[in-house]
This record gives structure tokens, C-alpha cells and sequence, in this order.
């Protein structure tokens, strides 16, 4: 199979659809679930088939090291060049490297603006025109509206959009994946886009609980496999 | 042979170039009665230290190589491994560590924490190495002890717990205050050698109590025997030192000693603390991986009775034949056991088991687990892992970077020529990433290894060791080439005009293979080429790969199958095939979309998070692709991929761009497919230079 073909055929395009064409420059989306669910596999998708596409992800991560982000992106187009035989792959992989930057910050000693501020530096130097940066393992506990609306402006000043994963804590109260949760409900306004990760049936089913301004929030029918890391259709 | 494991020290003296560290190891050994005289490094009379015994060390007051020298102290055996100081050579550096089970941290009281002690630092820190730190050189001129230990809090982020206080400083120093016994200890004698016990100065009392009630708040966050009995005003002597060692051990403290190794003050206090805080070898985990059970990781336990397990950290070659410097992990050898190489499968039979000094030796007859020692005549290479009793362990892995890059260099006379080989034959020993060879073509002798510098600090020491005088090419890259699709062959050798003829024909694929570098795959049916030709086939196709026609560079990546084919019941030969391989690849590897492979070297850039705009900068210039980025509130790291045709000269510039402050490492990761501009270049560049060759 041809690049084109993949990307056409990408279950992303799906996803894409149901949230009227993308998340749009400025904003941030969100993609919550308890911890082990799968939110960095849902990232690792999104940003690989941005790659794919030619199109610029910074990764960031606040986790100790960042040997197993790379081998998320390892196993994952390992994945997609089997599974759909891509053509030339090797040099695929090398072009799909160059469209990634993962930085790797300790939120515990860096404050938000510095990790703007080198992401900025990193874009700039590096002559690197980000189009998303996805943000795994932010600490939500930790945030104010102030913080994601400095996040907000950083996006729309650089014209990106973000991603974030939302780590939902065991001691919540209840989280079943079906409506927005309770720790991300007094930042509500600065997000754009609800992903909840529900895990029934040996599968991960993404459910989408809020959509920019919408009232009626589609189902996109998308499932991650754990066995095989990929976003699939639901059948 | 050690008695008990549990006195036993494997350390190592880790330390900013100038902060002292040789001056220190020697008063060691003198304080240990091995050497009876003190040497000093600079010594105009051409003595030396004994610790640095390479002539390159010795002009530039550096240690290059690693010796292993063993001392008693108060019943204790102390293994001292001299780390090299400089981050050029972090080969011998990273080989040291492995064996080590702690360090001394060298600090200079006037200069401080500096960035070579933060990269020995982190060089500790990645192996999970306890320490104690000595401040020396308190009797110079600005000596600020307690600067420098807030820079150890700061810069490096140790938990800095003093155990002695100076009694004066620079000129006047005379002594230390040891805070846990209470006690000005002073050091009498023509070379301190006496320790005198006496009362804490009266001037010196009321600071005293202070740094030690420091001292007690800081070791009763890790003790709560020793908090309540300081609580009650009851701390002994013995709970103090208990809480230190269990704070070193588990590296929540570093404990900080003082003095002055040149004016012999300090050295017996640390030599205690060195004995009671930081870990006896039981006290590590090491761990080995099996080779029998999928390289799966095995604990080593320190125990002399199972089978042993040791690892060759260091070769030399001495006056004596070469020397191989081993750890053992667990179990005990003795003279005449037999133990395996695991590398090369090959048996070995211990002749002489020795005790080293810096520069003597001693002969032994057994020695176990936790020990370093030195063993005779054995065949191996550094970094060999040797075991008894059919194990299968390796302590590193067996996998061997292959070379990446290479030059030339001409002997200047028939003595420098026999000098060299020489030199070339012990080095690449040593160190299983330098290769070197005669080059059939240019009959020039070609060293190999894994970047610049590497080959740089093996030419120095030719010139220096061995006296040899040679001319130097210019670093050369290892490029490789390959397709990148996919062509069919079908290709008829004839000659059959008059005399004995040749024919075959041979007909198949050629395509691009992603796991290994050449594949051969004969899939002829019916005999259409009988199956004694096959192997000619194989051979020809085998020999295009030597020599690509591109830029004269191996090919690789190769993947042939062989379909179809013809052959004449008299004229075919294999010369006849092997001529019609060479053939039909040289056509079918002209019409396959070929390109430039180039070696791709895995960069790390560590240092201080100031720096990381420039750092980024140097890395975009160099056609390098950020991997990733890792930020602390001091620190950054840079992990990108860097061709190596764009590292030459990296360290100066990263010098210049950082203020000396941030270092790099640099491994070969892969070969990529060099940029369309640059492989026309090279292309152009090989035709002129085959054309002059004509």
C-alpha cells in the first residue's frame, strides 16, 4: 500500500469527521480515562498519523524518561508498515522521524511558562513549524483555568492546536467514560474536545463527550486494540 | 584472598582535572605503607606519581588509563580504581565505573564545583555509585569550603552532610574538626603521618556545635533510632556513624570530609569514612545477563562458593606480557582452575593470579567474589566475561558496535612501521571498537573506530608509547549503498569463439532487503541451472557487493533471488556463472534506483539548561533530527541523530558554544540515506579521484 492509501484510509479521518473537521488551530483537546487505559496509545496514534501526513508534532511528556514514547512510535508504525504492507518503508520511517520532536519536562521543577518558552526556543532554532503538540501526562490536579489559557494563546499565537491527556484518579469518584470528568469540569470552557477512553469487551472505545460548542455530541464508533495498539472502526 | 566481603572497598577517585586527585591516591598509598616516598605529579625530577604511568599522563598531569591498586587500612582491603578525570575518554571511564562499588568525589575548595565535576558527577549518578566528598586544597590561597558545599547542593543537587570542620584555612590550616567525635584531629609529623587527638580549639567550639547540630537534624531524617536519641540528647558515636552509612549507601546523603592532600592533612579521616560509610561489595546488586536463557537478567549473589563469575575490565601490556585487571562477581578462583571465556567459547587455565600496585605486583594464590586482581597471559579482550562451572553469563552486552569511521595513516620508517603494528596489535585488544587493517588496494594501514576522537587519543599514544612517526589521512566516513527498488535480471555470459567457451545465463530478482545486508535465495526449478553452479552464482553476486559503483563503498542491503536460467553441457563452468552473477547484477544494480547510506550517530547532549537554544542550534546545522529533549530545572538533555560526516570538530564547536559546560556522547545508530545534493557530490568526487588514479 502507498502512503496516500493509508492515510486515506486512516480511521483518524472518521474521528475527524465527527468533530466537524479536526480540533482547529488555538484549540485544546482532551483525552481522559483512569491510568493504564490507553490515553498515550490515542495520542501516539493521533500524532503518527499527523506525521504520516507530513504535518509537525512536538511530543511532550513530564514522565521520567523518554525511551518508552519512542518505542511507542516504534511499535506503532512498526504496525502500520505490516499490517498494510507500506511501500518503502524504511525510508518512510526515517521521513516520519523528522516530523517529531518529544520533549521531555519535570512539571514538579519547571513552571508552565518555561516549558512554553522551550518549546518556543525548540520551534524557532530548530526551524520546526509545529502543527500539534500533544501533552501526556499533565497534571490536571495541578492546573488552573489560568494556566490552560496561557496554553490557549501560546496555540493560537504559534497557530497549533493541543492535545492533552487527563489522568483520571482512582479516588475520583465515579468515572465510567460516558460524560465529561469531574476533574476537568472547572476548566471546561478552555477545551474544545472530550474524549473519554472506555474499556468493555477485550476493547477501548473512544466516546466523545464534548464537541467545540455542539449540544448533540456524535459517536465517532472508533475502538482502540490493546493487542495491537491501533484505532480501528467499531464493527 | 579477602576474608570477609564485607571489608572490602571497591573504590574509585573521581575529580575535576586540577582538583588534586593524583596528589590524593598518593598520599593514600603512602598512608598505607605501599610506597615509601612521596612523588608529586609535576616532580622535576622525572619521578612521577606512581598511579600515572603512561608517559602522555604523566607530561599533561591527567590519567588516561585506569589502574587498580590494592591497600589495607584498619583491617579493610581497599581497592582503588583511578578513574580518568577528562570526558574525552569516557570509554575508560564508563569500563571503570562498572567495577566500582563507590567513589571519592574530589572537590577543589577554591575553584569548586566546576563543569568537569558535574559530568563525573552524573557519570556516578547513571551507575548508582555512593560517594563521599573530599574538598581539597583548603590551604590555598580563597579556599571557601562551605561555598563549594553549597554548590554540591546546588549545582549537583547532593544532599551535602558535613562531618568536619577546617581549623583554619589556606596558610593556616592545621587541622580538622571532626563533628561526629567531638575531637580536633591534627597531623603531626614530616609527612602528617600522626594523627593527633586533642580538644576543639576554643575559637573553633561555638561553630563546631552548630555544623554538628547540622549535622544531627540532616542524619535524623534517615534514622529514627538516631532522632530520638538525639531528641533525649543521647546520640552515640555509633548511631551517628550507623545513620551516615545508611544515607550514603542508599545515596539520600553525601557525606563531605576536607583538608589538603599536598600539605597531608585530612587523608586518615577520610580513609575511615571511606571504610565505614561507603559499600562493601555484598552491599551492591550487580547482575549478568544469561546467555542460555534469552540474555534474561541474573542476579549475581556474593558468594565464593557457587561457580564463578568475572568480568576483564582492563588490559596492559606490560613489561611482563599482558595483564588483564578482572572483577569477580561471585564465586572464587584459585591458581589452575579453568574458566570460559564467554565471548569467544575458548578455555582458559589461571597461571599466576596477582595483587596489583600501581606498578608491582604481587603473586596470590586465590582470591573471591567482590575482588579486583589481575591475571597473566590471558588471551582476551577487555570487557570479556569469564566463567566457571558451565555458566553462561555475560556482564555486558555481547553486541559490538560495528566501526564507523576510518583513516589512513603511513608509517614515516621501516622502525616507526614495526613500532606500530605493534601499537596496533595491543590497542585493538584492548578496545573491540578500534579495528585496524592493511587496505589491498593502497596497501596503506587503515584504523577504524566509533568517532574522531577516539582514533585521536590511539594516534597520540602510537606517537607517545611507541615512538612511531607517521603521516595521518583524513578521517574517512564508512558510506554504504543500496537499492531502492525492485529490478529483474535475466543475463546471458558467452564467449565462445574458439577454445574451450563459457556460457550461462542466469536470470532473477534483485531488490531491497530490510533486515539483513545481503540474502541469497535460489529458487530454480527443474535444473535449468545445474545445482553445482549455484554457489558461483552466489559467489559473483557476493563479489559486486565488496565494491558499489557508486562511491566505491560496500553494497548492502541485498536481497536476490535467482529464477531461471541456462547452461551449455560443455561450455558452462562456475567461472562461466559466477562471470554471468557479475553481469546481470552490475545491470540489474544500475537500473535499481540506487543510493548513499551514511553512518547516522545517536547524539546526546548533556549540561546546562541555559544552553539548550544554542545546543539546538549546533544540532540543525549539522542535518541532525531532534530525537528528544529532557528538562529539569538545571539541566537538559538532547538526544537527536547526527550523520558522523557533520561531528567532525563537534566538541570544539559545543565547547565554544556552551562555555566548556555541556559534554556529548555519541554512538552509531544507523545507516540513512544520504540527502540527493550530498550523494552527487560524492559521486563526483569518487570519478575525479578515479580518474587521477589512472
Amino acid at each position: 500500500m502507498v502512503k496516500k492509501e493509508l492515510i486515506k484510509r486512516s480511521p483518524l479521518r472518521i474521528l475527524e469527521q465527527s468533530i466537524h473537521g479536526g480540533l482547529g488551530n488555538g484549540n485544546i483537546g482532551v483525552i481522559a480515562a483512569r491510568k493504564g487505559v490507553g490515553k498515550t496509545a490515542c495520542l501516539v496514534n493521533i500524532a503518527a498519523d499527523l506525521m504520516l501526513q507530513e504535518k509537525h508534532v512536538i511530543h511532550v511528556s513530564f514522565s521520567e524518561n523518554t525511551h518508552h514514547i519512542i518505542a511507542w512510535y516504534e511499535d506503532i508504525f512498526t504496525e502500520l508498515a505490516n499490517r498494510f504492507k507500506l511501500d518503502n518503508a524504511q525510508h518512510l520511517h526515517d521521513n516520519f522521524l523528522k516530523n517529531r520532536i518529544i520533549m521531555n519536562f519535570n512539571q514538579d521543577t519547571i513552571d508552565q511558562e518555561k516549558i512554553e518558552k522551550s518549546i518556543l526556543t525548540t520551534i524557532e532554532t530548530c526551524a520546526f513549524n509545529a502543527n500539534t503538540i500533544v501533552l501526556d501526562g499533565y497534571d490536571f490536579g495541578k492546573s488552573s483555568a489560568g494556566d490552560l489559557q496561557s496554553f490557549k494563546n501560546f496555540a493560537s499565537q504559534l497557530n497549533l492546536e493541543l492535545w492533552f491527556s487527563a489522568s483520571v484518579p482512582d479516588d475520583h469518584g465515579y468515572f465510567d467514560g460516558s460524560s465529561i470528568p469531574e476533574m476537568i469540569q472547572p476548566l471546561i470552557d478552555k477545551i474544545s474536545i472530550v474524549i473519554c477512553l472506555q474499556p468493555r469487551d477485550h476493547f477501548i472505545f473512544l466516546n466523545l463527550v464534548k464537541d467545540h460548542d455542539a449540544e448533540m455530541v456524535g459517536n465517532p464508533h472508533l475502538k482502540l486494540d490493546p493487542r495491537i495498539l491501533l484505532i480501528a472502526e467499531e464493527k | 584472598m579477602v576474608k570477609d566481603v564485607r571489608k572490602l572497598r571497591n573504590i574509585g577517585i573521581s575529580a575535576h582535572i586540577d582538583s588534586g586527585k593524583t596528589t590524593l591516591t598518593e598520599r593514600i598509598l603512602y598512608y598505607t605503607d605501599k610506597i615509601h616516598t612521596i612523588r608529586e605529579v609535576h616532580d622535576k625530577n622525572g619521578g612521577g606519581a606512581t598511579m600515572d604511568f603512561m608517559e602522555l599522563e604523566r607530561e599533561r598531569g591527567i590519567t588516561i588509563t585506569s589502574a587498580a591498586t590494592n591497600v589495607r587500612w584498619k583491617n579493610h582491603t581497599i581497592n582503588i580504581i583511578d578513574t580518568p578525570g577528562h570526558v574525552d575518554f569516557t570509554i575508560e571511564v564508563e569500563r571503570a565505573l562498572r567495577v566500582l562499588d563507590g567513589a571519592v568525589l574530589v572537590l577543589c575548595a577554591v575553584g569548586g564545583v566546576q563543569s568537569q565535576s558535574i559530568t563525573v558527577d552524573r557519570q556516578l549518578k547513571r551507575y548508582k555509585i555512593s560517594s563521599v566528598a573530599f574538598i581539597n586544597k583548603c590551604d590555598r590561597v580563597g579556599a571557601s569550603p562551605y561555598n563549594v558545599i553549597e554548590q554540591l547542593r546546588e549545582k549537583l543537587g547532593h544532599n551535602a552532610v558535613l562531618l568536619q570542620i577546617p581549623i583554619g584555612l589556606e596558610d593556616s590550616l592545621s587541622g580538622v574538626v571532626d563533628l561526629v567525635t567531638m575531637k580536633a584531629l591534627y597531623f603531626d609529623g614530616k609527612n602528617g603521618e600522626n594523627v593527633r587527638i586533642d580538644d576543639i580549639p576554643n575559637d573553633l567550639l561555638e561553630e563546631a556545635q552548630k555544623k554538628r547540630e547540622e549535622m544531627l537534624d540532616a542524619l535524623s531524617m534517615l534514622s529514627d533510632e538516631l532522632a530520638e536519641a538525639y531528641l533525649e540528647g543521647e546520640e552515640t558515636e555509633d548511631l551517628i556513624n550507623k545513620a551516615i552509612r545508611i544515607g550514603t549507601l542508599s545515596r539520600e546523603i553525601t557525606p563531605v570530609l576536607l583538608g589538603s592532600a599536598y600539605k597531608n592533612k585530612g587523608i586518615q579521616p577520610l580513609m575511615d569514612a571511606i571504610i565505614s560509610y561507603l559499600p562493601s561489595p555484598k552491599d551492591r546488586i550487580n547482575t549478568a545477563l544469561d546467555l542460555d536463557n534469552e540474555e534474561k537478567e541474573t542476579l549475581l549473589p556474593s558468594n565464593p562458593a557457587i561457580p564463578p563469575v568475572a568480568l576483564a575490565f582492563k588490559l596492559e601490556d606490560g613489561h611482563y606480557g599482558q595483564l588483564t585487571y578482572i572483577r569477580i562477581y561471585q564465586g572464587s578462583l584459585k591458581k589452575g582452575d579453568e574458566l570460559t571465556n564467554v565471548r569467544s567459547r575458548k578455555k582458559i587455565k589461571i597461571g599466576r593470579l596477582i595483587c596489583m600496585h600501581s606498578n608491582s605486583m604481587e603473586d596470590i594464590t586465590s582470591a573471591s567474589c567482590g575482588e579486583i586482581i589481575a591475571l597473566f597471559g590471558i588471551d582476551c579482550a577487555s570487557g570479556d566475561t569469564f566463567c566457571g562451572g558451565g555458566l553462561s553469563y555475560s556482564m555486558t552486552s555481547m553486541h559490538i558496535p560495528e566501526p564507523v569511521i576510518s583513516l589512513a595513516i603511513n608509517p614515516k620508517d621501516k622502525k616507526s612501521s614495526d613500532a606500530l603494528s605493534k601499537a596496533l596489535n595491543r590497542f585493538t585488544k584492548e578496545d573491540p571498537t578500534f579495528q585496524a587493517y592493511v587496505d589491498a588496494e593502497s596497501s596503506q594501514t587503515i584504523i577504524k573506530g566509533m568517532g574522531e576522537l577516539h582514533l585521536d587519543i590511539y594516534l597520540e599514544r602510537m606517537r607517545r608509547e611507541y615512538n612511531a612517526a607517521f603521516d595521518v589521512g583524513m578521517p574517512q566516513v564508512a558510506y554504504r549503498e543500496t537499492v531502492t527498488s525492485a529490478v529483474s535480471f535475466n543475463y546471458t555470459h558467452k564467449k565462445q569463439t574458439g577454445g574451450s567457451g563459457q556460457y550461462g545465463r542466469v536470470a532473477g530478482m534483485l531488490e531491497s532487503n530490510r533486515d539483513t545486508d545481503y540474502e541469497f535465495i535460489n529458487s530454480i526449478k527443474g535444473g535449468a541451472i545445474p545445482s553445482e553452479f549455484i554457489p558461483a552464482c552466489d559467489k559473483g553476486f557476493q563479489e559486486c557487493l565488496r565494491k558499489g559503483p557508486l562511491i566505491g563503498f560496500p553494497i548492502v542491503r541485498i536481497k536476490i533471488t535467482l529464477n531461471d536460467g541456462n547452461y551449455h553441457p560443455v561450455d558452462s563452468s562456475s567461472v562461466a556463472f559466477t562471470n554471468a552473477a557479475i553481469g546481470a547484477f552490475r545491470l540489474a544494480y544500475s537500473k535499481a534506483n540506487t543510493c548513499i547510506l551514511e553512518p547516522i550517530m545517536k547524539v546526546s547532549v548533556e549540561g546546562p539548561s541555559e544552553f539548550q537554544g544554542n545546543v539546538l542550534a549546533t544540532i540543525n546545522q549539522r542535518r541532525g533530527i531532534i530525537i528528544s529533549t529532557s528538562e529539569s530545572d538545571r539541566f537538559s538533555r538532547i538526544d537527536a541523530e547526527v550523520p558522523l560526516s557533520e561531528m567532525f570538530g563537534y566538541s570544539t564547536v559545543l565547547r565554544s558554544h556552551t562555555q566548556g559546560k555541556s559534554e556529548f556522547t555519541m554512538e552509531f545508530s544507523r545507516y540513512g540515506r544520504v540527502p540527493e545534493s550530498l550523494a552527487e557530490k560524492l559521486k563526483k568526487e569518487y570519478l575525479e579521484k578515479q580518474k587521477a588514479n589512472k
